[in-house]
């Protein structure tokens, strides 16, 4: 180590005495920046290409009329309104997507919490159960799960037949307006896999010193899970709720699977993204599409900057300690 | 795309990286989370849209695209025709690409907002004005003028279905017609007459009230009806509202019925559901094919459908399932002949003389006819149809008969076709009765919002 330092030592003298004249500081950080671009670069290309241009034509098609056949005719905001003071669909559309997170998050991440918190204690297996519990968030986003759901929510199928045995007639909730989007909701919840992997690397987390502690001060489980694993776990908890929130607003692949594509039956599932699906490729309204996938980026956006509102109350953080 | 952040977090730490001193993960900053969210809201946008291109290429000689949608059984009866059409014309290669209709449909307004409209291209009735108005199909009338394309043999008023501001811009491939598949021994048991053409809604009601009051069970218990629930069908209304005197549009911006006409034609099938008439709201919204429509499922006896594919009724209920016109209003009939599919040529095309030839020889050579048979529905070159029908016999003979025998009893000539807005309105009438039939709205509320949601459809 040290005969490399001072064999490069002289190196650096000759060149200070370099007759050139010295590169200006800011052009030496640009020419060591270069490297980084390069291998920045297949990143860099694909999020202008993909990501950038998509998206600022797809802000220019929002105020456009555009049917794919004829070229896009401004039209001001006019989508925006059509949206907002004329088209019910729109808002039964938020209607139904609102009613699916409210019901499907926090099922999806009590559930998740509650099996973390069993696996936590396991001795033997816990890898085993791990997986098995995760291996749903693997294969949920795929259409083949969603039409076996289909086909088990169905009028005829599984889950009617064994509702009919405890003389609960339901008929097929696929075919049921009001209880088609909870087949949704269950499809939802049944993938907790993802955010109970991370409830339990958060679990393992908390020093069970403090756990040592309250018993010895004679709190009872209920009291430690309210004083200990909750704060403790609050960033966590923050972060899958950030995260299923703004996943649950853009739910797709389910609702157009069990539906058939058009939200049926009577639109009960016809979903924010779905909807605006069927505006842009079956009505060939591209402008309007565009348009409503900007409310819900600006929506999303903003309800995830209210939850870091909130959070300051309730979350607690590690870097925070002390303050 | 948003799955991936949220799967590649928990592997990540899981793969032991990050490790504090005591050998614990720490626990994820204000930062962190921040910027993960971050993450997750840019991806929401993009991925939300993405387009396919069409390739193109090979020099030699003459290519033409040629796709359409259908069935196995029409796919190799095309194919067997194309390569009889390349062996009569050296030199003209035919690439063919097919799909289902749905995928079909969009796949075919990505290529037209490509300019990329294969040359010879198989269209549904209610694509013929977007496609024509926007410039995406050549007009037709110059290779019909000078014989290119030969229409002598087939009916006047039938074409006017593939025309569009006058002008002729598609070819109907096959003539299909609304009916009525019904189980006659249902009919006999409850004493009903075999319909005849000129049978009226009112009769229709009769006879559904008349199957209920058998008590008839279906397989899973359930109380047999007379009927599915045609409400939701929009070529059922427009066979309804056709039999008086109205029609579905009464130009390209304009819808030709009123708010009172759905509400008179809703009120009068809810009121039969009501009574147990007809298919109740459960088996109505399940029906997507004839296996999962009330009477494929033995729920009813009856079910609205098209003369092409009756034939799939017979096979899975047997041969008491017989094929009736649709009902009347005092004798009128509101049926009409529809194109099943139409012919067009891209307007991009390179080699528009061979892919005139080639409509030619899909709709007019007698050989191609043998070939295709009645894939597409009755072929609508009369000299064809007769001398295919020849070789029909059980319900594709049935069909066949009863187009003759409407024909002869007089139809209406048929609409030109419908404006752009029509894929939108038809999904429409479906899911507002659906409402409907499950009390989210009466019949007028119901009627009043298909229109409002018509009207701005067709103002776009």
């Amino acid at each position: 180590m040290s005969t490399v330092s001072t064999t490069r030592a002289p190196a650096r003298a000759v060149r200070t005495t370099d007759p050139r004249p010295r590169k200006s500081k800011r052009r030496q950080v640009r020419e060591r920046q270069w490297p980084a671009y390069v291998f920045l670069s297949p990143w860099m290309i694909g999020a202008v290409v993909l990501t950038f241009v998509p998206m600022a034509v797809s802000l220019y098609l929002s105020f456009t009329d555009y049917n794919l056949f004829d070229p896009p005719r401004w039209v001001g905001l006019r989508n925006y309104q059509e949206m907002l003071t004329e088209d019910p669909r729109y808002w039964r559309s938020v209607g139904t997507t609102m009613l699916y997170v409210v019901v499907a998050v926090p099922l999806k991440l009590g559930l998740a919490l509650g099996v973390a918190m069993l696996l936590k204690n396991l001795s033997r297996g816990r890898g085993f159960y791990r997986s098995a519990f995760y291996a749903p968030s693997l294969l949920g986003a795929s259409m083949s799960i969603a039409l076996v759901w289909k086909a088990l929510f169905n009028d005829g199928g599984t889950v009617a037949g064994v509702l009919d045995t405890v003389g609960i007639h339901t008929g097929g909730w696929v075919g049921n307006p009001h209880l088609a989007v909870y087949g949704v909701v269950l499809l939802t919840v049944w993938q907790f896999g993802a955010p109970m992997v991370i409830f339990l690397a958060g679990l393992q987390q908390i020093s069970p010193d403090l756990y040592e502690a309250a018993a010895l001060d004679g709190a009872g489980r209920w009291r430690q899970f309210m004083s200990i694993t909750v704060p403790m776990l609050s960033p966590v908890v923050f972060f899958n709720l950030v995260l299923e929130v703004i996943n649950s607003f853009q739910v797709f692949t389910p609702a157009f699977a069990i539906s058939g594509g058009d939200g049926s039956p009577a639109d009960s599932t016809m979903f924010y993204t779905l909807y605006l699906y069927e505006r842009g490729f079956t009505a060939s309204h591209m402008g309007y599409a565009a348009a409503m996938a900007w409310l819900l980026l600006i929506a999303i956006g903003a309800i995830t900057l209210i939850l870091f509102r909130t959070s300051r109350s309730w979350v607690f953080y590690a870097d925070e300690e002390g303050r | 795309m948003v799955s991936a952040t949220h799967d590649g977090f928990p592997a990540a730490v899981g793969a032991g990286r990050l490790r504090d001193k005591d050998g614990r993960l720490p626990r994820p900053s204000r930062r962190a989370v921040l910027a993960v969210a971050a993450i997750g809201l840019s991806t929401s946008l993009t991925g939300t849209l993405s387009a396919c291109s069409a390739a193109s290429g090979d020099t030699s000689g003459v290519t033409l695209r040629f796709s359409w949608w259908g069935n196995d059984d029409r796919a190799a009866r095309t194919e067997k025709a194309i390569r009889l059409f390349e062996k009569e014309h050296p030199g003209v290669t035919v690439r063919t690409s097919n799909g289902e209709f749905g995928s079909y449909l969009q796949k075919l307004a990505t290529q037209a907002a490509g300019g990329g409209v294969p040359d010879v291209v198989q269209l549904d009735y209610r694509q013929i004005s977007q496609y024509a108005g926007g410039k995406a199909i050549m007009p037709l009338d110059g290779v019909i003028k000078n014989r290119t394309i030969r229409t002598s043999d087939m009916d006047k008023d039938f074409l006017r279905t593939g025309t569009y501001k006058g002008r002729q811009f598609a070819l109907p491939m096959g003539r299909g017609i609304t009916g009525y598949a019904y189980d006659s021994a249902v009919y006999k048991k409850a004493g009903i007459p075999t319909p005849r053409p000129s049978w009226t809604w009112q009769d229709w009601a009769k006879a559904n009230k008349k199957i209920a009051a058998l008590g008839l069970k279906s397989p899973d218990g359930r109380h047999f009806t007379g009927a599915n629930d045609g409400g939701g069908n929009e070529d059922v209304f427009e066979t309804w509202l056709r039999s008086r005197g109205k029609n579905l549009y009464a130009d390209q911006t304009k819808l030709g019925f009123t708010e009172d006409d759905l509400t008179a034609f809703w009120s009068f099938l809810s009121t039969l559901r009501e009574e147990g008439a007809i298919a109740q709201a459960r088996d109505s919204v399940q029906a997507k094919s004839t296996e999962t429509s009330p009477i494929g499922r033995r729920l009813a006896a009856a079910d609205f459908t098209w003369d092409a594919p009756f034939p799939g009724y017979t096979a899975l209920l047997g041969e008491n399932i017989h094929f009736a016109p649709v009902p009347t209003t005092g004798g009128r009939q509101g049926t009409y002949f529809k194109p099943s599919m139409l012919l067009g040529i891209g307007s991009q095309s390179e080699h528009p003389k061979e892919a005139a030839q080639l409509i030619d020889f899909l709709l007019n050579d007698p050989r191609a006819g043998d070939i295709l048979g009645f894939s597409r529905s009755t072929p609508p070159n009369r000299e064809i149809a007769a001398r295919v029908a020849k070789s029909l016999e059980g319900s594709e003979r049935e069909i066949y008969d009863y187009s003759q025998t409407m024909e002869k009893y007089g139809l209406d000539i048929p609409p030109t076709a419908p404006p752009p807005g029509d894929l939108a309105i038809q999904t429409a009438f479906k899911r507002i009765h659906q409402r409907m039939i499950y009390g989210m709205a009466t019949p007028r509320e119901a009627a009043r919002e298909l229109i409002d949601e018509a009207n701005r459809e067709l103002e776009s």
